[in-house]
């Protein structure tokens, strides 16, 4: 592992007194202030350095461009190539066939799934970041949805003289209402108690002239002796024949 | 250099400095190393990837004891995996085809699962040689196959992978010796002869893969029985 190891706190931190020192950061820098020494890094190129034929780098053939040409790399590989052919440094023997074989494994695996692998790799990166930037904006979208509100909060505070308006009838609303209610109450409780009043008197009144009819009877019948009631008898009887004879001349 | 069948096998060494050491290192040099960057080059990326997929594989099986092997299962993974598809190359030599080296890694690996088991667990750890469910009258052989197939772990693993990685170079050495051979003689079964060799070639790379995946997934299997 490469990673470079944080140095070692300056001396006037480690001799503070013990307690002080064990809960005291250990920086070599005032933090904040200055720029940290690991970043920024620089940025890694755009793409990887030219290759022609998967192995050779392109700077070669450009080194040897202005001596040789074109041509001139590839005339230098086949030459190299006979000559360790023909002078027999490389002896020809089983194991080329096997090197022809797995090279050629090699190259098809790489040739068929180098893109893909390629892509595989930059979206693992892509997602790494893309989960990054998201959250950033997120988080900016989350400031400015409160920044909305705020504005929103703010305009609503010129309306609150109205609001203040509406409360204030709203309650003065609520009293008059609850002191009429009670005035309905007062009215209702004295009528109670005069109707209360006026139905005794209308019954006193009531009873007074029922018991007297009821006297005034008695007595009347009473009063009427045998001699009497003889009398007014004869007295009808007569009447009643004198009314019939009147009755019959009429029909 | 005139090379017969036994030079691939046997251990490097340059004027009479073994070089076995340089060849077991070597491919730990060929992976790159985790950068200070947040966003690192396609290969760190890559690397990334497999050897989490790698650990998360080993590690879902176990419970949380068993994380402490981690990291030397996954580098043995790895370890494994690089030299074996390395070997695959012309004219390199494959440090996995010694027994020695596979024994060396399999036997003590073998022993500190039996011995966490031992230690740990004794009772769940022996119950381990008698499956659930025999005749009582087959308990005594039974004990003495599961011990047997016990003891021998360790030479099976060493064994396993040293055979399959052997018999595949020899396998290529002979059938490349037979294309050379009648490439002269009679060029169309040559080939013929070299198709066999190129689906060979590929499944040399499969093996060579997936016997290094083995290997550490027994490894796992027996640590799970025992941690």
């Amino acid at each position: 592992l490469t990673r470079s190891l944080v140095p070692s706190a300056p001396a006037a931190l480690r001799a503070l007194p013990p307690p002080v020192a064990v809960g005291v950061l250990h920086t070599t820098r005032p933090l904040h202030t200055t720029q940290q020494s690991l970043a920024p890094l620089p940025p890694l190129p755009e793409k990887g350095g030219e290759v022609r034929h998967g192995l050779i780098p392109e700077e070669f053939f450009q080194f040897l461009y202005p001596k040789t040409g074109v041509t001139g790399p590839y005339m230098l590989g086949t030459g190299l190539l006979l000559y360790f052919l023909s002078k027999e440094i490389y002896v020809i023997n089983h194991e080329t066939v096997a090197a022809a074989c797995i090279l050629t494994v090699i190259i098809y695996g790489i040739k068929k799934f180098g893109a893909d692998v390629a892509a595989f790799a930059d979206k693992l990166n892509e997602e790494k970041m893309a989960a990054a930037v998201a959250m950033k904006n997120e988080a900016i979208q989350t400031l400015q949805t409160a920044i909305e509100e705020e504005k929103k909060e703010q305009w609503r505070v010129e309306g609150r003289s109205f609001l203040f308006d509406a409360k204030r009838n709203n309650i003065a609303m609520l009293l008059e209402t609850n002191y009429r209610e009670r005035l309905l109450m007062v009215y209702n409780e004295v009528k109670k108690r005069l109707d209360y009043q006026v139905a005794m008197q209308n019954l006193r009144r009531q009873k007074e002239q029922e018991h007297m009819i009821q006297w005034v009877e008695k007595n009347v019948v009473q009063s009427i002796t045998p001699q009497q009631q003889k009398e007014s008898i004869a007295k009808c009887i007569l009447d009643l024949k004198a009314l019939s004879k009147s009755a019959h001349a009429a029909v | 250099m005139n090379l017969n069948f036994f030079d691939q096998f046997s251990s490097p060494s340059l004027l009479g400095i073994p070089l076995i050491l340089i060849a077991m290192v070597f491919p730990a040099l060929l992976l790159p190393s985790p950068g200070n960057r947040w966003i690192n080059s396609r290969l760190s990326t890559l690397q990334l990837w497999f050897i989490n997929l790698i650990t998360k594989q080993l590690m879902i099986p176990l419970d949380k004891k068993g994380h402490k092997w981690a990291l030397i299962l996954t580098s043995l993974m790895m370890f494994l995996l690089l030299t074996n598809l390395l070997g695959l190359l012309p004219y390199t030599f494959t440090p996995t085809t010694q027994l020695s080296m596979n024994l060396a890694l399999a036997f003590p690996l073998w022993l500190a699962t039996l011995l966490t088991g031992l230690r740990n667990q004794p009772s769940v750890s022996l119950g381990h040689l008698l499956p659930e469910g025999t005749p009582t009258l087959l308990i005594p052989a039974l004990i003495l196959i599961e011990t047997t197939s016990l003891l021998i772990r360790p030479l099976a693993l060493g064994v396993r992978l040293t055979a399959n990685l052997t018999a595949g170079h020899l396998l290529i050495q002979l059938i490349s010796t037979a294309t050379t051979t009648l490439m002269t003689t009679m060029p169309v079964v040559s080939l013929l002869t070299l198709a066999v060799l190129l689906l060979l070639t590929i499944l040399e790379v499969a093996v060579a893969m997936i016997q290094a995946y083995v290997f550490v997934l027994l490894l796992s299997l027996y640590l799970q029985e025992n941690i």
